[in-house]
């Protein structure tokens, strides 16, 4: 049972760039290629050999494998449901945090290695933005542990209890930083456009500027992986644990559907933010984080 | 239902710091009107009809639609740039105000009361330090308009908290004060901007020794 | 009583606005002037009792209100000489009468105010009338000082407002169902001690914008500045009385409980940085009206240290108020005068006094002898009272810092007085004595009589009411 979870997170995670492409296109009153473009893409790349540059090491070599596999690794500490995740144990999302944060570390390096001054003004930026994210993924799941007396990510889910229009606050409160979290960590808008070449404003694309070939489409397939993880922990915050399994597997597939929707939405509406405003708009949302932290307190009465 | 509309406002004082628009700073006025009347009309259960429904229609009509739309046209009339700028920038503003908000939490719990007037008090103070920082930052001499009615707002979010036992007199001198801010400031604002171009705060700066 | 008077007060102040001839106005203000003797008179023969469920004639309201009716006889008298050689614009001269007749009767109100609410809402009136005064003179240096006394002041009593609130919440958990203040303060005593504190503070800086003290006072002495002199003398004196007043009543309901050591060591504080502000700005001002401001400032700090050290000093500082609204009503009339005869407020300018106008220069030095505490100045007794107790509730440090900073400030006031009196430089050796009314100085030959008199020999009714005043903080 534990691994339908992890497969359902899987196929979701084929399907949600196709998802999102679609949206975009329609919303701009374009026909849009098929949902499965995204996967003849990533398995044109696959069968493609890679090209290394000759300033590169080792490094370039193994970053993206290494990220690949920190991503996948991720997605087994997912709980689906009444169901744990196929890895956990207590305090895990701080794991699950830093595993991420080592994936991201080899691609930043591997962005560097390559020499390429441009590389590594994309590397700073991302840096810079995963390190003000951080503390509102913390904030959030330790409030939430403050909230339920428990660390892991399953229990942390199975034992909110809705009960009054305050938890609706922080589950809603939650939902959102998770949302823009997600947004954050895959580079999309408002915070990166992936679409955009300009040179001074590419942040994630400048970075893997110099992959190709197998390299890449472990790159695209992990975003995709990414998308499905944080969709299945925004399910997690909706699903009600007491109904049946198919009800809760309509539920995750409505709700990553939803967000891929949403995600879509959002990125055909919005504008890309200016570079100098992107760590204004993280820090808001760590004050955001903030006050879900204050009203966790103010229902638990405990004073640290 | 009263402390979730609390906290709502709260995030509105966060997304003050954030904004750099004028208009924003209107529409966020107009936003908190909208939750003051909502937590007017949830928590004062105990209060003849009569007064109950003149704090509310007071609430709505005047924080939540009239003043907006008298700053509004205020706005369009001078001119005002779109953008306001600050002497401090905007990262610092909303370090400050989750400082505020914090502080305001942290006071409250000192109070050791479990009921709701210490919560009240929490989002008050937030609001009051909310607001007077924006009148030390801003240089606009309507930012400082929009300061003072955060202020307003605070302490009229305050009163609510013992609207209950002393319902007119205190939403009396709310109005009250809500009069002179608009009309009087209104008026001066006219009368500034007539005589000094740009209505920057340096200008009237020379009563000085 | 109060209903009437303040109704008295409207309809006369709309008189004097709509009908702009000379006898509708004098007629106006006259029966104005007889109502608010006739309230005084009625407080003192009424004393302590309610009157129309929001106002109360006790000790403190009649004391300050009878400072008020003998200081708006002066002001009007000088506002109509100081308007007269203005120029003929009857609207600008009808609103400034009818904005001096709505700023007595809220100042009257106020003082007079039993509850908490009443009490702020009168001291919110006064602010207004006081903008439409300051702004008399149209410039932009008036603008500015208007706009700046506006906004800050609003601020300052929307944080007194919440100070009320706060004292409301912690009212309403002892089962208090009114804001009165003898309501209150019969049930401080079991009252949270925070929310005191905090109330506490709150007040302090809320009034502080208007009694010119530590945190607000940059728009006080703004205000005093840019206003013309009759209406610099009248706010310089009552409009402080009244910021003196919320915080005494605050203190009032403080000293009931276990916060009043806190609360005297924050009075204590905001005194002595009113003083040592006021000293160091003093020593580099310019302009006349601007160092009579901070002279003000000054005397607000000695009367909060006083009120903070205790014991004879509670009765200290109320007589120093009293003393000191006459003392600087009359340099102020006197400096109206002056700017008569130099056409400029600025120091630099003016000189040889003694022989522009030899009666005037007498009033100055005695003035310059009262404001400074000087014996036999009446103020010299209340100050002396007050370093008496500052000495015997031991706080030696604060004294002698104290005494220090008043020698500065007798310094600089003696040094910019006797330039004006006695400099013989070139712009102003060659000025012709003007003739000027010989009533105009009778006000404050009178002024410097009562003060005079009633530091060496207070009549025994004074006493009794300050003593009933100062009753409940023992």
């Amino acid at each position: 049972m534990n691994v339908l979870g992890f497969v359902l997170a899987i196929i979701s995670s084929l399907l949600i760039p196709g998802i999102i492409t679609i949206t975009k296109a329609k919303m701009s009153g374009k026909k849009g290629p098929g949902v499965f473009q995204p996967l003849f893409d990533i398995a044109r790349l696959i069968r493609k050999g890679n090209v290394y540059s000759t300033t590169t090491s080792v490094i370039f070599q193994i970053g993206p494998i290494i990220y690949f596999a920190s991503v996948v690794v991720a997605l087994l500490f997912v709980p689906f449901g009444q169901y744990k995740g196929l890895l956990s144990f207590d305090a895990d999302f701080v794991f699950f945090a830093y595993l991420l944060g080592i994936g991201k570390f080899m691609m930043i390096i591997s962005a560097m290695d390559t020499g390429s001054g441009f590389e590594g003004m994309g590397a700073n930026r991302e840096a810079l933005y995963s390190m003000l994210v951080e503390p509102i993924f913390f904030i959030l799941m330790g409030s939430l542990a403050l909230l339920t007396h428990y660390s892991s990510f399953y229990d942390l889910f199975v034992h909110i209890h809705y009960d009054s229009y305050l938890t609706y606050l922080i589950a809603a409160l939650g939902v959102y930083l998770l949302l823009q979290i997600a947004m954050v960590e895959n580079s999309r808008l408002p915070i990166d456009d992936p679409k955009t070449h300009l040179e001074l404003t590419m942040i994630h694309e400048v970075m893997v500027l110099d992959n190709s070939g197998f390299d890449m489409g472990l790159i695209n397939l992990a975003t995709g992986l990414k998308f499905a993880l944080y969709g299945g922990l925004i399910a997690n915050f909706i699903f009600p644990v007491e109904w049946s399994l198919y009800a809760q597997i309509v539920v995750f597939i409505m709700v990553n559907l939803l967000f891929a929707v949403a995600v879509g939405l959002m990125e055909s509406f919005r504008a890309r933010n200016k570079l100098a405003k992107n760590p204004k708009w993280i820090l808001m949302l760590s004050s955001i984080s903030l006050i879900v932290f204050l009203c966790v307190i103010e229902i638990t009465q405990k004073l640290l | 239902m009263a402390f979730t509309l609390i906290i709502l406002l709260e995030l509105t004082l966060l997304y003050l710091a954030f904004t750099e628009r004028v208009k924003r700073f209107i529409f966020i006025l107009m936003v908190q009107g909208l939750l003051l009347f909502g937590i007017a009309y949830l928590h004062l259960k105990q209060v003849n009809t009569l007064e109950f429904t003149f704090i509310v229609t007071e609430t709505i009509l005047i924080k939540g639609l009239l003043v907006p739309i008298f700053l509004n046209r205020l706005r369009k009339k001078n001119n005002l740039e779109r953008l306001a700028h600050s002497k401090l920038p905007s990262f610092v503003s909303i370090l400050a105000i989750s400082a505020a908000i914090a502080f305001g939490f942290l006071l409250s719990e000192k109070i050791h009361d479990n009921d709701l007037q210490s919560k009240f008090f929490s989002a008050s103070i937030a609001a009051i330090i909310t607001g007077i920082y924006f009148v030390i930052i801003h240089r606009n001499i309507f930012t400082h308009v929009i300061g003072y009615l955060i202020i307003q707002n605070g302490v009229f979010l305050l009163s609510l908290a013992v609207g209950n036992e002393f319902p007119l007199i205190v939403n009396t001198a709310i109005l009250l004060d809500i009069f002179v801010g608009v009309l009087v400031l209104g008026i001066f604002v006219n009368r500034v901007g007539e005589r000094f171009e740009e209505m920057h705060i340096d200008e009237l700066a020379q009563l000085k020794d | 009583m109060l209903v009437a008077y303040l109704l008295l007060a409207v309809v006369t102040s709309g008189a004097v606005y709509c009908f702009r001839n000379r006898t509708a106005t004098l007629l106006s203000i006259s029966l104005f002037l007889v109502g608010q003797t006739v309230l005084t008179v009625y407080a003192f023969c009424h004393l302590n009792e309610r009157d129309c469920t929001y106002f109360t004639f006790d000790s403190l309201g009649v004391i300050l209100s009878s400072v008020l009716t003998i200081l708006s006889f002066a002001t009007f008298y000088h506002s109509y000489l100081y308007l007269g050689r203005q120029s003929d614009n009857k609207r600008n001269k009808s609103i400034y009468y009818a904005a001096l007749i709505m700023l007595s009767a809220s100042l009257n109100g106020a003082y007079f105010a039993e509850h908490l609410g009443t009490l702020w809402s009168f001291i919110e009136a006064t602010t207004l009338c006081v903008a439409v005064l300051i702004y008399h003179d149209r410039t932009n240096h008036a603008l500015e000082a208007t706009w700046k006394y506006v906004f800050i002041c609003s601020i300052g009593l929307a944080v007194a407002l919440v100070a009320i609130l706060c004292i409301s919440i912690a009212s309403s958990k002892e089962g208090v169902s009114d804001l009165n203040l003898s309501t209150i303060i019969a049930h401080a005593q079991g009252m949270d001690t925070i929310w005191i504190k905090i109330t506490f503070i709150l007040a302090m800086a809320g009034f502080s914008a208007k009694m010119g003290l530590f945190p607000l006072y940059a728009v006080c002495v703004d205000a005093h500045t840019v206003a013309p002199a009759p209406i610099s003398a009248f706010i310089s004196t009552t409009l402080m009385n009244v910021g003196f007043l919320g915080i005494y009543r605050m203190y009032c309901i403080v000293a009931q409980t276990d916060a009043l050591p806190w609360a005297n060591k924050v009075l204590m504080i905001a005194g002595i940085f009113s003083m040592s502000l006021a000293a160091v700005q003093l020593l580099k001002v310019k302009h006349f009206k601007r160092m009579f401001a901070f002279s003000s400032m000054e005397h607000m700090g000695i009367v909060v240290l006083a009120l903070s050290a205790g014991g004879i000093g509670y009765y200290a500082a109320i007589f120093h108020i009293v003393l000191h609204s006459f003392a600087k009503a009359g340099l102020f009339y006197q400096i109206g005068q002056v700017c008569s005869v130099y056409h400029s407020y600025v120091i630099k300018e003016t000189g040889n006094y003694m022989k522009l106008n030899p009666l005037g220069s007498i009033v100055v030095i005695l003035t310059f002898i009262s404001v400074t505490a000087i014996p036999p100045s009446g103020l010299f007794i209340s100050e002396f009272m007050m370093f008496k107790s500052l000495f015997a509730g031991r706080h030696y440090f604060v004294a002698i810092v104290a005494l220090f900073l008043l020698t500065i400030i007798l310094y600089v006031i003696g040094k910019r007085l006797m330039h004006l009196l006695y400099y013989k430089g070139e712009g102003v050796a060659t000025l012709e004595p003007v003739k000027l009314n010989n009533y105009e100085t009778f006000s404050q030959f009178v002024l410097l009589g009562l003060i005079f008199y009633l530091g060496a020999n207070p009549p025994v009714f004074l006493t009794d009411l300050i003593t009933g005043a100062t009753a409940i903080l023992k």
